[in-house]
């Protein structure tokens, strides 16, 4: 117990070096996550690299085939080669995660902006704009914006980044806030610089790094989300190999097939988890810097 | 008197916010494609006949402009009439109160069976040294990435199919909640555990924790006095975040399970066009969640008397 | 009904010896084998896959989830056997007038409803009033009445029928669960009330419906009017059924497989294939009217072409396909008509897969030339078609089925671009005529269906905007042929119309079948007696009872 509290002790003073633990050698879970994301990225630009079967030949004769050393994932309901599916599957899916969060942080960042650096009755009214988007259930803006316009990749991938929006504005406002009132840019204004040269040169740096970590955060987030569209049939369009979609089409088997279901679902556990995994991790080594 | 202002404001925004949601919910569902009476004569495929579409139009009010309709539906929720569903043909107030209830048992469960998890989870991971923090986080991270509807289905396989514990399907016992709970808390707690882990760490290396060890506390007694109050307020105040994002995924859990339930009925009515369910389910979902975010900024303000002069 | 004979033949060698199934098998003999005594008593929990119906009154829309339960409470004038003739039901007797303008049925004169109201000439006049009434905003039922323009009131138990043409359908219409027989009093409480409640003179009472969750019925006690072909006479043998709603195919599966519900509709094919073995039997009885059929959109290029039409059928290889996805469970069909429907013509002849044959017609057509991915273009356009598909009518395998078609009429050149949506997007998508391909169910009764779906009547939209004739099929041959067949007396003559209709149908490639509306029910072992009427395929849980 000793060693625990001096180990716990002694880390603020480590941390007040700023960027001491930048540099550490970086952790089993990072090495993990950075090899896992590392395959996703090669399974997305190469797939052919770690599959040689065609992830839509239809062989309806060698439907439902158990895992196997030729099918590894076992084979689907066309006779199609899972493992194949999911390493060509990775490119739709991870553009989906990627392009839901881009989209939910522009919009946060033109709320969170409008808000943290506005005039006070800007950021009211912004604020109050944002409390009713959270306080609607994100899947119901999700549903109402995919009904309006019409189900398929594009339209869900939009939906879930209007629904994962809100959340994030909520923090970048609070951060902008808070560097806003920090000491240095105090500091800065005392100097007598321009408040665009501030708002440049400190607030948004200082602010906006902190986003390109929650966007790690919410890669994985958004995977989950599409798939969950998915199983609420609005997802991809077929034959498409999206992990949401095949986990959604394999559910249907699962008393007979259960690789259907078990191998799409955890991949997309895997990505999110690994997109999460390094998101925490970034956000720990860029507060270090910070403090 | 700084209280009763405080009480006034957030009871005016309060009110602001169900008349924004309900503004939105409206236009919305008239910005989807398809016409309401056909909704009301059970979707597009009814092949309604003309007389049977004109009727439904005046007997809604849809024959009227879209401003007066709005101002006429805003009248109604103002006395707390929430009209009568499209497709149920039941008065929405009550039907949205019942699956309400359903709903909100489904959720404060989850939210406490959450909450145990990640305490625990983030209580053994700042004790169990390296390792443990190692796993504690990684488990933390792989509960929040796991989908729903994922989750539900293996419960499924394994807990009724294979092993006939539990039952699939929701069932008027405390046994047909286990699974849908279950379902929801393990990625709520995978969330709430890394906030808690964090806020619990720092809380033990601050300087009253130190000065309570230097006194000689026991390692059990600082934890749980000193450390685990300061490290419950902020997941105290996600709470508000946590109960909407267990109503999403009620929609999916109460579907797997056939629960009856709000999420659920958002759904099929969302799906079916059904205007004044959708509003209905909207609005006390908004609801809820502007009571827990006043609720628990009263606790926050309680436990931490800084907040009251901000 | 052909399914239970169907049906014998498949499963005797899986489940012989299983109870629930001789009694299914024999079909109207009890089996004399162990434990075949029906007891009384009991509850069975019945679990839909079917949306929640929005009103327990089949009269008001007329969706096939209102079909299913309201069979339990309501019954209508006359019904039908095994072999397809129509049966004595709440009629004794009919009989048509030499003009065939008009008709009198004969009522029972020892029925009452459930609220004690008798049942009677007025009680019909009052139904058939209420199903024409645009305020009772009734769809299925009030197309089923399309001819009939009164009624008059002959004598207490005798009522006729005046219609504005011929209607060789009639008795076909009439058997069907949405124009079924309720209780004036009960009607007469409005619309809300009886939709919540309604009254008829079934073997069963809707006494309570929890919405989102479930509804109860319990026995009729006094009952006394089944069909002619039921099992037995009295009251049923069951307390009580719960019917509950449970969406997720694979829970409701694994709820039956767990025993907490006894029965359940929408079977996913592999789920029935895995029920074999575990004391489950499936009652599989395709629904009438037309089979399951991919419509090839004739009003719009590139399908306005016959050739291409034939192209895609003789590409569109889906036996193996069937066969994998389905796990037998579903016979290949070449017919538009349900296996049911005695007047079905079957064309195997029409569907004979030839690529070559198809990259030919496409050559002659004017597709010659192929794009970077294979596809073939003329004028710069591409061979693109569109196939909405609704995600609440076609089951996944069937989904499955529509990717495998995809895949292979690729291979002549053609891209189907597949877009699964909800059912309301989907009729809006048919509505803006923004399809190529499109399957589209359509239960009812007896070959006056062909009239529905391929009359170019049907092209015109109803004021909802739907039409059925998705095919857009428009032929003043085919007009012609389907009128005459609607008002023919004669049973060969009008046989003979519809065989001729047909023919011209399925040799114009306007459609794809595939197989009957696939309608399982999957029954624990528990249950014994479970029939489905062979009107729309329904099940019946009047003979059915717990084994204990």
């Amino acid at each position: 117990m000793t060693a625990t509290i001096d180990t716990q002790t002694a880390q603020p003073g480590a941390l007040s070096h700023a960027g001491t633990r930048v540099g550490a050698r970086p952790t089993v879970g990072e090495v993990l996550a950075v090899t896992a994301l590392l395959l996703l990225v090669v399974a997305a630009i190469a797939p052919w690299l770690l599959t040689p079967f065609d992830p839509l030949a239809i062989s309806p004769r060698e439907a439902f085939q158990v895992p196997s050393f030729t099918h590894w994932f076992g084979t689907d309901e066309s006779g199609r080669d899972v493992f194949a599916r999911m390493i060509y599957g990775t490119r739709p899916s991870l553009i989906i995660g990627v392009a839901a969060t881009a989209i939910g942080l522009v919009l946060a960042l033109i709320l969170g902006m409008l808000a943290g650096l506005g005039p006070r009755p800007v950021d009211y009214a912004v604020t109050r704009v944002g409390e009713v988007l959270f306080a609607l259930p994100g899947l119901l803006l999700a549903l109402i914006f995919i009904t309006i316009t019409g189900p398929g990749v594009v339209t869900s991938t939009i939906a879930v980044g209007i629904a994962t929006a809100p959340g994030y504005a909520r923090i970048i406002r609070s951060q902008l806030r808070a560097v806003r009132d920090a000491p240095f840019i105090e500091a800065a204004t005392v100097l007598g610089r321009s408040r665009f040269t501030i708002l440049r040169r400190h607030t948004l740096p200082n602010a906006i790094a902190p986003v390109f970590v929650l966007a790690t955060l919410g890669v994985g987030q958004a995977i989950v989300w599409a798939a969950s569209l998915s199983y609420l049939g609005l997802g991809a369009e077929p034959p498409a190999a999206e992990w949401g979609a095949m986990l959604n089409a394999g559910r249907t088997y699962i008393s007979t097939a259960w690789w259907l279901t078990v191998f799409p679902g955890l991949f997309i556990v895997l990505a999110a988890a690994a997109s999460t995994a390094l998101g925490r991790s970034l956000q720990a080594r860029t507060r270090q810097v910070q403090s | 008197m700084r209280i009763g202002r405080w009480v006034l404001t957030r009871a005016l925004g309060g009110i602001f916010v169900l008349w924004a949601v309900a503004t939105l919910i409206f236009f919305a569902m008239r910005a989807i494609p398809g016409d309401p009476a056909e909704a009301i004569l059970g979707g597009p495929g009814s092949q309604a006949s003309d007389e049977a579409i004109t009727q439904v139009r005046s007997e809604y009010g849809l024959d009227r402009p879209l401003y007066e309709q709005y101002l006429l539906s805003l009248g109604r929720l103002a006395t707390g009439d929430l009209g009568t569903s499209y497709a149920l043909k039941a008065d929405v107030a009550g039907l949205v109160g019942e699956l309400f209830l359903s709903t909100l048992i489904l959720t404060v469960l989850s939210l406490l069976v959450a909450w145990a998890f990640a305490l625990a989870l983030a209580l053994w991971a700042t004790r169990g040294g390296r390792i443990g923090r190692m796993i504690g986080s990684g488990m933390e991270i792989i509960a929040a990435a796991v989908p729903h509807f994922w989750l539900a289905s293996i419960f499924i396989v394994i807990f009724s199919t294979a092993l006939g514990w539990l039952p699939p399907i929701s069932t008027p016992g405390p046994l047909g909640l286990v699974l849908p709970v279950l379902t929801l808390a393990i990625p709520l707690a995978g969330f709430l555990g890394q906030v808690m882990r964090e806020s619990l760490t720092d809380a033990l290396e601050s300087p009253f924790v130190l000065s309570a060890r230097a006194r000689g506390e026991s390692e059990t007694g600082v934890r749980w006095r000193h450390a685990i109050r300061h490290a419950a307020l902020p997941a105290i105040s996600l709470s508000g975040w946590a109960f909407g994002s267990l109503i999403s995924g009620a929609v999916v859990v109460e579907t797997v399970f056939a629960r009856p339930g709000l999420g659920r009925s958002l759904l099929n009515a969302v799906l079916i066009r059904d205007v004044p369910m959708v509003t209905g389910v909207a609005l006390i979902s908004a609801l809820a969640f502007v009571l827990v975010t006043i609720a628990t900024d009263a606790i926050d303000r309680v436990a931490d008397p800084r907040l009251r002069s901000a | 009904m052909r399914a239970p004979a169907h049906f014998a033949h498949r499963s005797i060698a899986a489940a012989a010896g299983i109870t629930a199934l001789t009694l299914l098998l024999a079909g109207c003999t009890p089996a004399a084998q162990q434990n075949t005594e029906p007891t009384a008593g009991g509850t069975l929990v019945y679990a839909s896959g079917d949306a929640e119906p929005t009103c327990l009154d089949p009269h008001v829309g007329g969706n096939y989830p209102q079909a299913l339960i309201a069979t339990q409470y309501l019954e209508s004038l006359v019904s039908k056997d095994a072999d397809g003739q129509i049966i004595p039901w709440l009629a004794t007797a009919w009989e048509p007038a030499e003009d065939g303008l008009s008709w009198k049925f004969q009522l029972r004169d020892d029925v009452t409803f459930t609220d004690g109201t008798p049942f009677n000439a007025e009680a019909v006049q009052a139904n058939v009033e209420h199903l024409l009434d645009p305020a009772t905003t009734s769809s299925t039922g009030y197309l089923a009445l399309g001819k009939v323009a009164s009624t008059d009131i002959v004598d207490e138990h005798t009522i006729r029928f005046n219609l504005s043409t011929p209607d060789s359908a009639l008795l076909d219409s009439l058997s069907m669960p949405w124009v079924a027989i309720q209780s004036p009093t009960a009607l007469a409480r409005g619309m809300d009330v009886n939709c919540e409640s309604p009254v008829g003179t079934g073997p069963f009472i809707v006494t309570d419906w929890k919405r989102q969750d479930s509804i109860t019925l319990v026995r009729n006690d006094d009952y006394n009017s089944p069909p002619a072909d039921a099992e037995h006479d009295g009251p049923a043998y069951l307390d009580e059924i719960v019917w509950r709603f449970i969406p997720d195919s694979a829970s409701r599966f694994a709820a039956l497989q767990s025993g907490q519900v006894d029965v359940i509709d929408n079977a996913q094919p592999s789920d029935i294939a895995a029920a074999e073995g575990q004391g489950i039997t499936d009652l599989d009885a395709p629904r009438p009217g037309a089979s399951n059929r991919i419509e090839l959109n004739s009003g719009k290029a590139p399908f306005d072409d016959i050739r291409v039409r034939e192209a895609f059928i003789r590409a569109a290889d889906v036996n193996d396909g069937i066969e994998a996805l389905f796990f037998g469970t579903a016979d290949r069909s070449f017919s538009v008509l349900s296996s049911v429907e005695t007047l079905g013509l079957s064309a195997e002849e029409h569907f004979g897969i030839d690529p070559d044959a198809a990259n030919a017609l496409l050559d002659e057509a004017g597709w010659t030339e192929r794009d970077g991915d294979g596809y073939r273009v003329k004028n710069g356009q591409r061979l693109s078609v569109d196939f909405p598909v609704s995600t609440n009518q076609s089951i996944p395998a069937e989904q499955s089925l529509f990717e495998q078609i995809q895949a292979a009429v690729k291979q002549v050149g053609f891209e189907v671009r597949l877009k699964p949506m909800d059912l309301s997007s989907w009729y809006s998508t048919l509505i803006g005529n923004d399809y190529n391909l499109v399957s589209a169910p359509y239960t009812k009764v007896g070959p006056d269906v062909l009239r529905i779906l391929y009359h170019s009547d049907s092209i015109t939209p109803a004021p909802s905007g739907y039409f059925a004739n998705l095919a857009q099929l428009n032929d003043p041959e085919v007009d012609a042929l389907l009128t005459e067949a609607s008002q023919v007396t004669d049973a060969d003559e009008r046989a003979a119309l519809y065989a001729e209709v047909q023919e011209l149908i399925l040799s114009g490639f306007y459609a794809l079948p595939l197989y009957d509306q696939q309608n399982h029910f999957l029954v624990g072992g528990n249950v014994s007696g479970l029939r489905a009427m062979p009107t729309v395929s329904t099940p019946t849980f009047y003979d059915a009872w717990l084994a204990r």
